[in-house]
């Protein structure tokens, strides 16, 4: 039979916890991103050597950017969810944990 | 002018210069698809951490929600778009959602296509003779298909696609974009590492997904460089210098640049001691390469590198040319031969065998790193148009730490047109006339390379891992022919060229009038009529560079013995068994090589022309402003046939000329119904003459045989006694 120690399962919820807080930090990133993208489209608004079509192109991509940074603070927060639920009881699973 | 009022290639509302706001752009997009490649990457490892799935088991019910989360925005088509790659397989299967669904493309490679988009467009404003060019006008249709995923499956096919890889390799000022799309594409994960420039610059980014890269890119071959000393003609070693210096070096190189060979001398120098001068050219665009990489665009990105096989080539050049060990070394390079020269330069190994004391580059990429040997002088001189050696920031602006050992000249020339810009021919003249103190300046930094040239050796290089390139049809003994341009090589041979041969039933005795009289010429006949062809043909890689060539040509008989029926028997003949031929009324090239080629050697009637042709797709169209000429029109239904071989008939003095074309390719018959030859009112003579007395200007053809990709020879003129 194989047991889990404590403390092997502390470590990984830090890790998850910390994986969790670098998708918070990637969703900044992306709306950054979008941030960007926006800016670039707004620049090339008056350009007419630029290829038609950039412009509605790059707010497309700026909306993507926006919903991947909400999709991945979802994530994050369902992440961390997880890895305080492995914390909370160790060596037992939520249904446990809910009783 | 446009509509609104701009002009492609003017300023901005703003006043900003058009291309420097799109490569701006271009790069901010570039660094924002590398944000979010690595923002996938970073996801997809979440996803499958190993905390995640060991605890899954404990805790099934919030792992399956936090997995479902990673997934849904790792893959949504909203948001990051999902890649196969960034997904796991088995995750992707069991969610039943994978990276490569049909129709939708992941978010980095949409912004990476904008990214390149502007890249081009940039590029089209400062160089618009660009938009002629075969390789870009395939990267343009392929990126301008309506919808951007269709555009992105377009250029997958373009990276595979072989014969269009040699025409992107000719897009030099591209490869670094076009080598970060591929990268975030997939197609070759190794690209990333030096294909991305912005994400190197930047500092190293996310891991790369799991386990690609590596096994892939062992099963690339290597090249395997090599060189093996050749001679030189006589005509090259009048050409050769005799004394060190700059301009001398440089216009060696450029001698010995038509085939790509490494010239190494032994200088001695007014201190009476014997030092080394090694000198590389570059590729020349629309030229045959030595090697024949299966993948063009990734050969560039291995320049880059101490291990390229243009590096290796030049070693086994040092190595059998015996320089002793600790002797000093300088090098002069242009293009791609000077970026392999700073390869060298960079390698501390190299650098303890021999000291290596100056390198001078011109049109190369000056890069940001710094010799093995701190003490070495490194110059490089660029033409501020030349897209080759600025091709992505035009970061032209002196550094801010100048190195007492670093020389770095961009100047704006005269030229602007590529690929003229970026031929050492050009730069020569520049040097000469432009920019004489940058001359000045080298000439008294290589001091000690400045007195008679005692030893000199030139090196073919060989390239062993792939075969030559048009293997096996164009690996043919060649010897020199002169000409007035310097000698060249025949067979002439083409590894890249696209033809439509337009023919037309002409009235007999209109093409007897157009055959030089006193001559055994008759034109060939099927009962009244006898048969003209107009020969629209795109050359876009050949032996003496690329051009386009329109000739007007009548089947003749056999000089001796002309027989009834000759033109419906003879074609069945193989073409050197082949008496009859068709005559070149006349030849318009848009090259002067060509032009000189085609008089002296093939003694056809060139004129030098202006021409731009696509011949490539179901619709063609050949257009000459200074001929007043187009052909233009869609190619119905076609039915393959045997290889179109040709005799070719010209006149030298009181001799005809028969040159023996051979053909590999896959041409097509197709009926004439839908091509239009037009003749602009005040189109020229010869040529618009002897359609109009040939009726062709208002007739269109019986039929078409047309090829959009053939290798082609054709050799040296054999004079006939009559």
């Amino acid at each position: 039979m194989v047991t889990e120690s404590p403390r092997a399962t502390t470590a990984s919820a830090g890790e998850l916890l910390a994986r969790a807080a670098m998708l918070r930090a990637d969703a900044g990133l992306m709306d950054g991103c979008a941030r960007k993208l926006l800016a670039t489209a707004a620049a090339l608004s008056g350009c007419a050597a630029a290829p038609g079509g950039t412009r509605p192109a790059l707010e497309r991509q700026a909306a993507a950017c926006t919903t991947a940074a909400d999709q991945l603070r979802r994530a994050a927060r369902a992440l961390e969810v997880h890895a305080r639920a492995g914390v909370g009881k160790p060596g037992t699973g939520p249904s446990a944990a809910r009783r | 002018m446009r509509a609104d009022g701009h002009a492609p290639g003017r300023s901005a509302p703003d006043g900003q210069d058009a291309g420097e706001l799109l490569r701006r752009c271009a790069r901010d997009l570039a660094e924002v698809a590398e944000d979010i490649r690595s923002v996938s990457a970073r996801t997809g490892g979440a996803l499958r951490a190993a905390p995640l799935r060991a605890s899954a088991r404990r805790h099934p019910r919030t792992a399956l929600a936090a997995r479902w989360a990673l997934l849904r925005a790792l893959t949504h088509r909203h948001g990051l778009g999902g890649s196969a790659t960034t997904v796991p397989k088995g995750v992707a299967r069991a969610f039943g959602a994978g990276g490569a669904v049909p129709g939708r493309e992941s978010l980095a490679v949409l912004v990476g296509l904008a990214s390149l988009r502007l890249r081009i467009a940039a590029l089209l404003v400062d160089h618009p003779e660009l938009a002629r060019d075969p390789g870009m006008r395939r990267l343009r249709e392929a990126v301008d298909r309506g919808r951007d995923p269709d555009a992105v499956r377009a250029l997958r096919a373009l990276f595979r696609d072989r014969g269009a890889q040699r025409g992107l390799s000719g897009l030099a000022p591209l490869l670094a974009a076009l080598l970060a799309l591929r990268a975030l594409l997939e197609e070759d994960p190794g690209a990333g590492r030096t294909g991305r420039p912005f994400a190197a610059r930047r500092g190293p980014s996310a891991a790369s997904p799991d386990g690609i890269g590596a096994a892939r890119l062992v099963s690339v071959p290597r090249s395997e460089g090599a060189a093996e000393p050749v001679g030189l003609t006589d005509q090259e070693k009048q050409f050769i210098a005799t004394e060190g210096s700059f301009l001398g070096f440089l216009r060696n190189i450029e001698v010995l640049s038509s085939n790509g060979r490494i010239l190494v001398q032994n200088v001695r120098g007014p201190d009476g001691v014997v030092r080394y001068v090694v000198q590389a050219p570059g590729t020349a665009p629309g030229r045959p390469r030595n090697d024949s990489p299966p993948d063009y665009v990734g050969a560039w990105r291995e320049l880059f590198t101490t291990d390229s096989s243009c590096t290796r080539s030049i070693l086994a050049a040092l190595k059998d040319y015996g320089i002793p060990r600790g002797a000093d070394l300088a090098f002069v390079g242009h293009g791609e031969g000077g970026t392999a020269l700073l390869n060298l330069a960079h390698d501390a190994e190299f650098c303890r065998s021999y000291r290596v004391t100056h390198v001078v580059t011109v049109g190369s990429p000056a890069g940001t790193r710094e010799p093995a040997d701190p003490r070495t002088w490194i110059a490089h001189i660029t033409n501020q148009h030349d897209p080759v050696p600025v091709p992505d920031d035009r970061n032209t602006t002196p550094r801010l730490d100048p190195h007492p050992h670093r020389y770095e000249v961009a100047y704006p020339g005269p030229t602007r047109e590529f690929p003229l810009c970026h031929m050492l021919r050009e730069y020569i003249e520049h040097l000469r006339t432009v920019v004489p103190e940058a001359r000045e300046r080298v000439d008294e930094a290589l001091a000690a390379y400045r007195g008679p040239v005692v030893r000199t050796r030139a090196y073919q290089p060989r390239d062993r891992a792939h075969p030559p390139e048009g293997h096996p049809f164009l690996t043919l003994p060649t010897s020199p022919s002169p000409t007035t341009v310097g000698p060249v090589e025949v067979p002439v041979r083409s590894y890249d060229s696209a033809v439509a041969h337009l023919c037309y039933p002409v009235r007999a005795d209109a093409a007897r009038g157009l055959l030089p009289g006193g001559t055994w010429l008759t034109p060939s006949r099927l009962g009244r009529r006898a048969l003209a062809v107009l020969s629209l043909y795109e050359h876009r890689c050949t032996t003496i560079g690329p051009y386009t060539e329109i000739a007007l040509s009548v089947l003749v008989d056999d000089l001796w013995r002309p027989r009834p029926y000759d033109l419906a028997v003879d074609p069945l003949r193989r073409a050197d068994l082949r008496r009859t031929g068709r005559y070149v009324l006349c030849l318009a090239v848009t090259s002067e090589e060509a032009r000189v080629v085609a008089r002296e050697i093939w003694g056809q009637p060139a004129m030098r022309t202006t021409a731009e042709a696509d011949l490539t797709g179901r619709r063609i169209d050949v257009r000459s402003r200074d001929l007043g000429l187009a052909v233009t029109g869609r190619l119905g239904p076609g039915v393959r046939c045997p290889e179109a071989d040709w005799v070719l008939y010209g006149r030298r003095g009181e001799s005809t000329v028969r040159t023996l074309v051979r053909t590999h390719g896959r041409p097509r018959l197709h009926p004439g119904t839908g091509v239009r030859l037009r003749l602009g009112t005040a189109a020229a003579e010869p040529l618009a003459g002897q359609l109009r007395r040939l009726g062709l200007d208002t007739a269109r053809p019986l039929f078409v045989l047309a090829c959009p990709q053939f290798l082609a020879h054709r050799s040296a003129g054999a004079l006939l006694p009559r």
